[in-house]
C-alpha cells in the first residue's frame, strides 16, 4: 500500500509539472490580453511536433529540439497576437473565435504534414530511478518536473524582479492605468504571448516523448487547462500553479484508486464547486467578468 | 411534389425509382449520379478521414486505392455483360451519425454506389434507416453494429472482438504457468465487448482475474497512474484489451518503466517497432496480439484469400510509409469477398451479391474459408468467421504461430462468452 | 395600410420558396438542409441566452439533455413521439432551472467556463451510466416520427423532404415565439440587463431572476432542437455533444452576429452552406477544417459586426425599432 501512494504521488507530480505549464501560459495570455485562447491546446501540440520534426525526424539532441519548440510556438504566438489578437483588441469574443479558427488551421496542418497517424518518438532516456521495486521514477519524467520547476523559477523572477515583468503585471491588473504609466501595450502583449505559447509549447516538446502525438492530443490537455485555472483563479499565476498540483494529485488518486471516468467527473465538480463558494478563484482577487 | 410521396414499394424497386428521381432534382447542378451505368462499377467508401477517428479510416481508403489499381490492371469486376472498373467514392462521416446519414444518402441517391465500406460504431444507427429503405450492402469494421433488423450489414473482415480468444487460448495452452491477469481497457464501443470476450477467454483457460477491468476515458493521456494500479497486484499477464493505438504505445512504456517484467497480451500492437524502440527487444518478446505483418510467410499458405498479402505490404508500406496497420489491409480484404461474391452473382446488385456471398453458408475469409456465423452474439448470421492468426513477437519481429479456430472454441465455451457478454450489456438485444 | 399588404406578400413568397427549396435540392443536399433547419433553432435560443450578455459553453449539452429526454420518454416509456418532444423541451428546461442556481452566481467569463463544466459534468454522466444512456456509444433506434397523411399528401418522416417541412414548421413557429419574445416587454428588459446592468438593478428590476428566465426558455427551445434532431437521425451519443459541437454553435453566432435577430440564422446557414456543400463539393477532405477556419478568422477580421451588418448596410432601417 504504502508502495501505491509512493508511486502515485510521483505520477502526479509529472502530471503537475506539465500541467502547470500550459495552464500558466493560458493565464499570462488570459492576464494580458483578455483573451480566452481556445488554441492553447494546439500550441502544445505545435511543440510537440516541433520534437517530431527535428528531434525524431532530424536526428537533432532532444534539448535542442525542446529549445526549438518554445522558439517555434512563442513565435506562433507572436503570430497570433500580430494578426488576430491586436486588432480585435477590442472584441474579446472575436478573439476566442478567431482563437478557434487558428486551433482548425494548426491541427489541419498538422494532420496534412505528418498524417492522421501518432507519431514515433524514441526515447530520450531510458534510465529509471528505482527507489524500490515498485516505487519508480523514470528519468525522462524526472526532466520533465526539474524543466517546469526551472522554468516557472525563471518567470517568477522574470515577472517580479525585471521591469519588463513589472509593466507586464501592471497592464494585466489594469491595462489603462499602466498605458498612463508610460508601459506599452503592444510591447507587453507581445512578450505575454511569447511566453505564455512558449510555455505551452515547451511542455509539448517536453512530454512528446512520454504521450502519443497525433494532431488531436491538444483537446484533452486544455480541458484540463480550463480546470486548473479556474480553481487557482483566473488571473493568478501562482494559484494556477497550486491548481496544478492539486489537480493532479486529485486526479491522479481517484484513477488509481477508482476509475479514469470518475477521476474527470471529480475534477469538474471541484471546479464548479470553486466557482460556486468562490467564483475568483483560490488565488483570485479582482472580478474580471 | 412527387418526392414526398410515401415509398410503399419494395427495394430493388426503390433503387430503380431514386435514380430517375435525380433528374428532377438535378437542378442543383450537382448530381453527380448524372452519369449512369457505365463501364464503372462505384464503391462507397463512408469512414472518418478527418478528425480523432481518422486513423480507423484513411489507411483503409489508402489500401482500397492499391487493391483498386491492381483489379483494374487485370479488367476489373468479370460481369457477364462486360468488364467493370472498380472506383472508390469517399465520403468523411467525421464519425457523426447524422453526417454518416447524409454521406449514405449521397453515395447511393447520387454517386449510385454499388456497395459501402463503413468503420461503423457510433455512425451505423444514423445509417441503418438509409440501409433498411434503400436495402444497399453495407460492411462494417465492428461486428457489435449486427443485428436482425439490418439483413443488409456485413461483418465479413474481422469479426472484433471475438477473435481475441485465440490469443488467450494459445497462450493458455504455450504457458500454463501464466496463472493470474489483470486487465485495462478504454471505456468505449470498442473496449467493452472486448472486456467481455477476455473475461470469457480467461475462465475458459482457467486464469484468475486479480480485479475488475479497469476502465480509462479515451481523452486519457498520461498513462502512469492506471500503469502502477494494474500492476500493484503482481499480475502473471497484463491484458490491455482493444484498445487504439495511441494508448497501447504509451501503456506499454509505462509498464516497462515501472518494472513490470511478466506477460502482455493485446488485441493489437500497431507500430510494434516503435513499441520496441520505447522499451526493449527483451521486454517486448513474447508480446501476444491479433494483427500479422503481411509480409509474414505463413500468410502465403495455401487457404489464405488475401491477394498477394506480401506485395501488398511492400506497395503499402512503399507509398505510406509507417502508415500500417490493422485497418490498411482489412477494407481490402473486404473487397476481395465483395469481387468474388459479385463475379458468382454476375451481377453488381447488392441483393444478389449479399446472395452470392453466403452462399452455402460459407465464404472466403482473408485468413481461410471461414463460417456466416453470429445468430448467438448479433442474432442474425452476417459475420464471417473461421480461424484468426494468434501473433506473437519474437526477436523484435511480429510471426503467427498459429491460425486457431474461433468456431472450435465457441463450441467449447459459447455459454461463457454469452454470460460475459451479457453482463457488459453487449448482447445484441440488449443494446438499447 | 399597404405596408401590410406588402409585409403578408413578402412572408407569402418567402414560405413559397422554403417549401420550394427542398425540390430544388440533391438528396444528400436535403439532409443537409434537415439539419440546419434544426441547427437554426439553436443558433435562435442560443441567441435569446445571449441577450442578456452571457455567454454559455453548455448550450449544446442542453441540446442533447433534450435529444436524451425526448429519446428516453419514447423508448422507456412509450410516449408518443410528438408529445415527447415537447416533454424533452420542459426536461431541458428544468434542468436550466436547476443549473441556474449555481451558474447565475457567475458573470461573463466565469459563466462561459461554469458553463462549460457544468455541460461536461453532464455529458460525462451519460458517458459513465450505461442504465438508461447507453454509455458511450449512447442510444439507438430512437422512435421516429410516425408517418401520417393529409390529403393526397402522404409523410414518411424517414425521406428528408417531409422531415423538412415537419421541423421546418416546428422552427418556424419557434422562431417566431423566440422573436415575440424579444419584442415584448420580458425581452426589453433581457437587452436592458445586458447593456444597463446596474441601471437595471436600481431601477428595481431582479437582474438574476431575469438571466434565469433567459437561460430556461432558451433552453427549452434548444431542447426541442434536440428532440427534433434525435427523433430524425435515430441515434444520440455523448460526443455529439462536445465542446467541438459547441464551438460550432459559437462560430454559427458570433459570425453572423448577434446584434439582430437573423445574425445567428445568417451566419449558420453561410458556415453550414461552406463547409458541408461548397468544400466537400470541391474535393478538400483533409484540408476542409483548414479552410474552415482560415474563413472563420478572416470573417472576425474583416467583418467584426457579423453577416448581419452587410444587409444593415444594404437596407437602411426605414423605421424606429419599437
Amino acid at each position: 500500500m504504502f508502495d501505491l501512494l509512493a508511486q502515485t504521488g510521483l505520477n502526479a507530480l509529472y502530471a503537475a509539472s506539465y500541467i502547470s505549464l500550459v495552464a500558466v501560459g493560458l493565464v499570462l495570455i488570459f492576464g494580458v490580453m483578455g483573451v480566452v485562447n481556445f488554441a492553447h491546446g494546439e500550441l502544445f501540440m505545435a511543440g510537440a511536433y516541433v520534437v517530431v520534426a527535428l528531434y525524431a525526424g532530424g536526428g537533432a539532441p532532444f534539448l535542442l529540439a525542446v529549445a526549438a519548440g518554445l522558439g517555434f510556438v512563442g513565435l506562433l504566438g507572436l503570430l497570433m497576437e500580430f494578426a488576430l489578437f491586436r486588432p480585435l483588441r477590442d472584441n474579446p469574443l472575436g478573439g476566442l473565435v478567431a482563437s478557434i479558427g487558428f486551433l482548425m488551421i494548426l491541427q489541419a496542418t498538422a494532420v496534412m504534414g505528418f498524417g492522421v497517424r501518432m507519431e514515433h518518438i524514441p526515447p530520450v532516456t531510458q534510465e529509471v530511478i528505482a527507489f524500490s521495486e515498485k516505487v519508480r521514477l523514470p528519468m525522462s519524467r524526472l526532466y520533465v518536473i526539474v524543466a517546469a520547476v526551472v522554468l516557472l523559477g525563471a518567470l517568477w523572477y522574470f515577472l517580479k524582479r525585471t521591469r519588463f515583468g513589472w509593466a507586464l503585471r501592471a497592464s494585466a491588473q489594469d491595462a489603462e492605468a499602466a498605458a498612463l504609466q508610460g508601459i506599452s501595450i503592444g510591447q507587453t502583449a507581445r512578450i505575454a504571448m511569447f511566453i505564455g505559447a512558449g510555455l505551452a509549447g515547451v511542455a509539448g516538446a517536453l512530454t512528446a516523448p512520454l504521450v502519443s502525438v497525433n494532431p488531436h492530443m491538444g483537446h484533452s490537455v486544455i480541458v484540463t487547462a480550463f480546470i486548473v485555472i479556474i480553481v487557482g483563479g483566473v488571473g493568478s499565476l501562482e494559484g494556477a500553479v497550486v491548481a496544478s498540483v492539486a489537480y493532479a494529485f486529485v486526479h491522479t488518486l481517484v484513477t488509481t484508486f477508482w476509475d479514469g471516468v470518475i477521476a474527470d467527473i471529480v475534477g469538474l465538480s471541484l471546479m464548479l464547486v470553486v466557482l460556486i463558494v468562490k467564483p475568483t478563484g483560490l488565488f483570485g482577487t479582482a472580478d474580471r467578468a | 411534389m412527387v418526392d414526398f410521396r410515401r415509398f410503399s414499394i419494395g427495394r430493388r424497386r426503390f433503387l430503380k425509382t431514386t435514380s430517375s428521381l435525380i433528374g428532377a432534382s438535378a437542378l442543383s447542378g450537382l448530381g453527380s449520379a448524372a452519369r449512369a451505368a457505365d463501364d464503372v462499377v462505384r464503391i462507397g467508401f463512408l469512414a472518418p478521414l478527418t478528425g480523432p477517428v481518422a486513423a480507423w479510416g484513411k489507411p483503409g481508403l489508402d489500401g482500397c486505392q492499391i487493391w483498386a489499381e491492381w483489379v483494374n490492371e487485370e479488367g476489373g469486376i468479370k460481369l457477364p455483360d462486360g468488364n467493370r472498373k472498380v472506383e472508390f467514392v469517399s465520403y468523411d462521416n467525421e464519425y457523426d451519425p447524422a453526417v454518416a446519414r447524409t454521406g449514405a444518402t449521397k453515395l447511393i441517391r447520387e454517386d449510385g454506389v454499388s456497395f459501402i465500406m463503413m468503420l461503423g460504431g457510433d455512425t451505423w444507427p444514423g445509417v441503418q434507416p438509409v440501409a433498411d429503405r434503400t436495402g444497399m450492402l453495407f460492411s462494417t469494421l465492428l461486428p457489435s453494429d449486427l443485428s436482425p433488423d439490418t439483413p443488409t450489414l456485413v461483418a465479413p473482415a474481422e469479426v472484433h472482438p471475438v477473435y481475441n480468444v485465440t490469443g488467450v487460448a494459445w497462450l493458455a495452452e504455450n504457458k500454463p504457468d501464466l496463472k493470474t491477469a489483470v486487465m485495462c481497457a478504454q471505456d468505449d464501443a470498442l473496449g467493452l465487448p472486448s472486456v467481455a470476450t477476455y473475461l470469457a477467454a480467461f475462465e475458459a483457460a482457467g486464469i484468475e482475474m486479480l480485479e475488475e477491468p479497469l476502465l480509462f476515458d479515451p481523452a486519457t493521456t498520461d498513462f502512469a497512474p492506471v500503469v502502477t494500479r494494474l500492476i500493484a497486484g503482481n499480475p502473471d499477464i497484463v491484458c490491455l484489451d482493444t484498445c487504439y493505438s495511441d494508448y497501447v504505445h504509451p501503456i506499454c512504456e509505462q509498464l516497462f518503466q515501472q518494472g513490470y517484467k511478466g506477460q502482455i497480451i493485446s488485441c493489437t500492437a500497431d507500430f510494434y517497432d516503435q513499441i520496441i524502440a520505447k522499451t526493449s527487444k527483451e521486454f517486448m518478446e513474447g508480446f501476444v496480439f491479433q494483427f500479422p505483418d503481411f509480409d509474414d510467410p505463413a500468410l502465403n499458405a495455401e487457404g489464405i484469400n488475401f491477394r498477394d498479402p506480401n506485395r501488398f505490404f511492400e506497395v503499402y508500406n512503399e507509398r505510406h510509409p509507417g502508415e500500417w496497420g490493422a485497418v490498411s489491409w482489412e477494407y481490402a480484404s473486404i473487397m476481395d469477398l465483395w469481387k468474388a461474391a459479385a463475379e458468382k452473382a454476375g451481377s453488381v446488385e447488392p441483393e444478389a451479391v449479399l446472395a452470392a456471398m453466403q452462399d452455402g453458408g460459407k465464404g472466403l475469409h482473408a485468413f481461410g474459408e471461414a463460417d456466416w456465423w453470429g445468430e448467438d452474439l448479433f442474432g442474425i448470421n452476417n459475420a464471417l468467421v473461421g480461424n484468426w492468426p494468434v501473433v506473437v513477437i519474437e526477436d523484435g519481429k511480429a510471426v503467427i504461430k498459429e491460425m486457431r479456430s474461433i468456431p472450435d472454441w465457441y463450441a467449447a465455451h459459447g455459454d461463457l462468452l454469452k454470460k460475459h457478454m451479457e453482463a457488459y450489456g453487449q448482447m445484441w438485444n440488449q443494446r438499447g | 395600410m399597404p405596408r401590410t399588404v406588402l409585409l403578408v406578400i413578402l412572408w407569402a413568397a418567402v414560405a413559397a420558396v422554403l417549401v420550394a427549396l427542398p425540390h430544388a435540392l440533391s438528396f444528400s443536399q436535403q439532409e443537409i438542409l434537415v439539419f440546419m433547419t434544426i441547427n437554426l433553432l439553436v443558433v435562435a435560443s442560443y441567441r435569446l441566452l445571449t441577450l442578456t450578455g452571457e455567454w454559455s459553453l453548455g448550450h449544446v449539452v442542453i441540446v442533447g439533455v433534450g435529444a436524451y429526454a425526448s429519446a428516453l420518454y419514447t423508448k422507456e416509456l412509450g410516449i408518443p413521439v410528438p408529445v415527447s418532444m415537447l416533454l424533452g423541451a420542459c426536461t431541458s428546461a428544468l434542468i436550466a432551472m436547476g443549473l441556474s442556481y449555481p451558474l447565475f452566481r457567475m458573470k461573463g467569463f466565469y459563466f462561459l467556463i461554469g458553463s462549460f463544466a457544468a455541460g461536461e459534468i453532464i455529458r460525462l454522466l451519460w458517458k459513465r451510466f450505461r442504465e438508461p444512456f447507453g454509455g458511450p456509444k449512447g442510444i439507438k433506434g430512437i422512435d421516429p416520427m410516425p408517418d401520417f397523411s393529409i390529403g393526397i399528401w402522404d409523410f414518411d418522416f424517414f425521406e428528408p423532404v417531409s422531415y423538412y417541412y415537419f421541423a421546418g414548421a416546428v422552427v418556424a413557429l419557434c422562431l417566431w415565439l423566440l422573436w415575440r419574445i424579444e419584442r415584448s416587454p420580458v425581452g426589453l428588459t433581457f437587452h436592458a440587463v445586458h447593456w444597463q446592468d446596474k441601471l437595471a438593478q436600481s431601477a428595481g428590476v431582479n437582474v438574476r431572476a431575469y438571466r434565469t428566465l433567459a437561460f430556461v426558455v432558451a433552453s427549452g427551445f434548444a431542447g426541442l432542437a434536440g428532440a427534433l434532431g434525435a427523433h430524425y437521425i435515430g441515434t444520440i451519443n455523448p460526443n455529439g455533444f462536445d465542446v467541438e459541437t459547441m464551438v460550432f454553435v459559437l462560430t454559427w453566432t458570433i459570425v453572423g452576429g448577434t446584434a439582430t435577430f437573423y445574425g445567428p440564422l445568417m451566419g449558420c446557414i453561410a458556415l453550414t452552406v461552406l463547409n458541408e456543400i461548397v468544400l466537400r463539393e470541391m474535393g478538400f477532405e483533409q484540408m476542409r477544417p483548414l479552410i474552415y477556419g482560415a474563413v472563420l478568422i478572416l470573417s472576425i477580421l474583416f467583418l467584426p459586426k457579423g453577416l448581419e451588418s452587410l444587409v444593415q448596410k444594404l437596407v437602411k432601417p426605414r423605421r424606429v425599432e419599437p
